[in-house]
């Protein structure tokens, strides 16, 4: 079944991959704007038609990084997101396991009432959580913003997980007991390793939810522990000089999740696809 | 090695009943295979026997002590599972020596004992790999390198030939069964194949919904079946079951859809009784004095002659080992000796004593 060697099925697979080149294209369309436009003096930003000749500066760039204290919104920012997939993920995967041995009609509500919680509005959520936090005095604290994270998250985290343990056959959880291992050790020993690719996709939709979460971020920080995507809202929009700088506060919240994804490429790809092929 | 006793034992789950008390008693070092057709509670009953089920109500002994509330890790007992169940993410060696490890051995102990088995099972050149770069026997075999690197008081098998091609599965029989002779270890196998079942056992327990049929050799079964169950489970081509009555002679029985077969001395049973008559394909002879009977269909397998034969209505299977010339269509008669004759009341389907 060599597609080489089929002229025809060869053609369509190269119209495929022009129309999946143009596809990306426009998608990258506003990635590369403001690319470009954090590279303009704000005077060409504006220009219409746009121009593509100009002269590049990293002066914008230089001065996210250098003042208004990008790093230390930015270390917020980790520092939330790192707090909410180390809880989250291991506490939701806890769960789905669970979930996934139990019978499937005891398994179906919990599942349905999990899903209830991802459908409300987190708007009705915040409020609430607000008012614990300041009867707690816990506002502008990291743990009451990674807990709360951890809260709309979780849902998400054991849906997905709870996909990936049932695709582990409990033949597996049995040989491991029949072979000495208590529960605890048939999860940790046989099962967690296999459920790895999925840890990997959990981890990272959570890194993904808790890095570019901003309602409640806005509600929850203040000016110890405001994140990234809170402080940067502010940086533009007062005037046209500033877009140049909010394309390139854009571009540097990017960076760290850019670099992620390049790390987990290999694992991330298999944890989609499980599933889809038997092994 | 030890003896495993099942008392009493039943099992439901939330109210459907699946185990009405199964009672069993398995001696030290015996090949008991469960039987009997899909849903009748087999690998329920070897479940419980693990411990990957709870007991409802009884009680399991594994060499006089009870085990009904152990954990599967606590029983000292070894499965080998229909799907093989090896551990994906570990490598032959890894997977075999997983419960030594679990258990704490050294790694000396560990890989000394693997590669005791693994010569065994001729598996030495597929230590160092994973379970999904072998094919479904080597699988197999793994699985059971897997069970018997513990030398474990007993070995529970689930269909483990289920999966695979009939060729193999006939290999993989002999060698289970040599392996038993070998290592002399209590072994409680299922299957739902009586040809497995009478090969392997030493003991077999026909199963039905969930109610043990009869215990016994594979010969005393072959011989004298219990009830009409087990007299139509084992055995291939099945038993032939004719309802009808004994003559008036004792010597001769009539069938319910007419016609008369002769025999060679009494039935023993009174005469006039109904009762169901069985026959073994096998048994059927073609004899000059024997009792009319039309041919049918003729079935050459190469070594046999499967036959229906037409009884005044009724049908009877026979086997016949040698090349007999004989043409559907063409009328004949057969004769059945009267001591290979198996008798069952048709209220009770219980064997008919005294025969
Ligand atoms: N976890 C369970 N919950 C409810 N019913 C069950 C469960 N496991 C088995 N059963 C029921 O118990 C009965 C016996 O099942 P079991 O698996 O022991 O049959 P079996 O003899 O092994 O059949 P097969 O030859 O098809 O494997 C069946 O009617 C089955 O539906
Ligand atoms: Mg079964």
């Amino acid at each position: 079944m060599s597609a080489q060697s089929h002229p025809g099925r060869q053609r369509t697979t190269w119209l495929i991959f022009i129309g999946l080149c143009l596809f990306t294209f426009v998608n990258l369309m506003p990635l590369l704007w403001a690319v470009l436009t954090s590279l303009k003096d704000p005077r060409d930003a504006f220009t219409i038609p746009p121009t593509l000749i100009f002269e590049p500066t990293l002066k914008y760039h230089i001065e996210v990084w250098t003042e208004n204290d990008f790093v230390f919104y930015l270390m917020n920012s980790l520092i939330v997101s790192a707090g909410t997939v180390f809880i989250s993920v291991p506490a939701g995967s806890l769960a789905a396991y669970a979930i996934s041995r139990i019978p499937r009609r005891s398994a179906g509500p919990i599942l349905s009432a999990l899903f209830t919680i991802r459908m409300f509005p987190h708007m009705l959520l915040a409020i609430p959580f607000f008012v614990m936090g300041t009867f707690l005095d816990m506002i502008d604290t990291y743990p009451l913003l990674i807990l709360a994270l951890v809260a709309i998250n979780q849902p998400f985290t054991i849906w997905l997980m709870h996909g990936f343990f049932l695709e582990i056959p409990r033949d597996l959880d049995e040989a491991a007991a029949i072979d000495g291992c208590s529960n605890w050790q048939a999860f940790r020993i046989v099962i967690l390793p296999l459920a790895k690719p999925g840890m990997t996709v959990a981890a990272l939709f959570s890194l993904l939810l808790s890095y570019n979460e901003f309602l409640f971020a806005l509600v929850l920080t203040g000016t110890d522990t405001k994140t990234l995507p809170v402080a940067i809202a502010a940086f533009g929009g007062e005037d046209i000089s500033s877009w140049s700088l909010s394309a390139a506060g854009a571009i540097g919240i990017m960076l760290p999740i850019v670099v992620v994804m390049l790390l987990l490429q290999r694992h991330l790809v298999r944890g989609l696809t499980a599933g889809a092929v038997k092994g | 090695m030890a003896p495993l006793t099942i008392q009493q034992a039943t099992k439901s789950f939330g109210g459907l009943q699946v185990l009405h008390g199964i009672d069993i008693d398995m001696n030290d070092g015996e090949f008991v295979v469960l039987v009997g057709p899909s849903g009748c509670g087999k690998s329920t009953l070897l479940r419980l026997i693990a411990g990957l089920e709870d007991i409802t109500t009884g009680e399991i002994r594994i060499d006089g002590k009870g085990v009904s509330r152990l954990h599967p890790k606590d029983r000292d007992i070894a499965m080998v599972f229909q799907s093989y169940a090896l551990y994906p993410h570990m490598t032959v060696a890894e997977n075999m020596g997983f419960s030594l490890r679990m258990r704490g051995e050294s790694a000396e102990v560990q890989r000394r004992k693997v590669e005791d088995a693994a010569n065994i099972l001729d598996l030495g050149p597929l230590l160092d790999r994973y379970p999904r770069q072998l094919s479904g026997g080597q699988r197999q075999r793994v699985a059971m390198g897997r069970a018997i690197v513990r030398d474990p008081k007993v070995f529970l098998f689930d269909e483990p030939l289920s999966n695979l091609d009939a060729k193999l599965r006939v290999q993989m029989r002999s060698e289970i069964r040599s392996l038993h002779k070998a290592l002399k270890t209590t072994i409680v196998y299922v299957t739902h194949d009586q040809i497995e079942a009478m090969t392997m056992a030493d003991k077999i327990v026909v199963m039905r919904g969930g109610h043990v049929e009869q215990i016994g050799s594979p010969m005393t079964l072959y011989d004298a079946p219990a009830n009409v169950f087990v007299a139509g489970f084992i055995g291939s081509p099945a038993m032939n079951l004719l309802t009808g009555r004994i003559g008036a002679d004792g010597r001769s029985f009539e069938l319910a859809g007419g016609g008369t077969i002769r025999f060679d001395a009494p039935l023993g049973a009174a005469a006039g009784r109904e009762v169901i008559l069985g026959i073994r394909p096998e048994d059927v002879t073609l004899a000059e004095d024997g009792s009319p009977a039309t041919i049918k269909l003729i079935e050459p397998t190469g070594a046999d002659l499967h036959v229906n034969l037409d009884v005044s209505g009724t049908e009877v299977t026979a086997v016949f080992h040698e090349r007999l010339s004989i043409e559907e269509g063409q009328a004949v008669a057969l004769a059945v000796p009267a001591e290979r004759v198996h008798l069952f009341d048709p209220e009770t389907e219980a064997r008919i004593a005294g025969d």
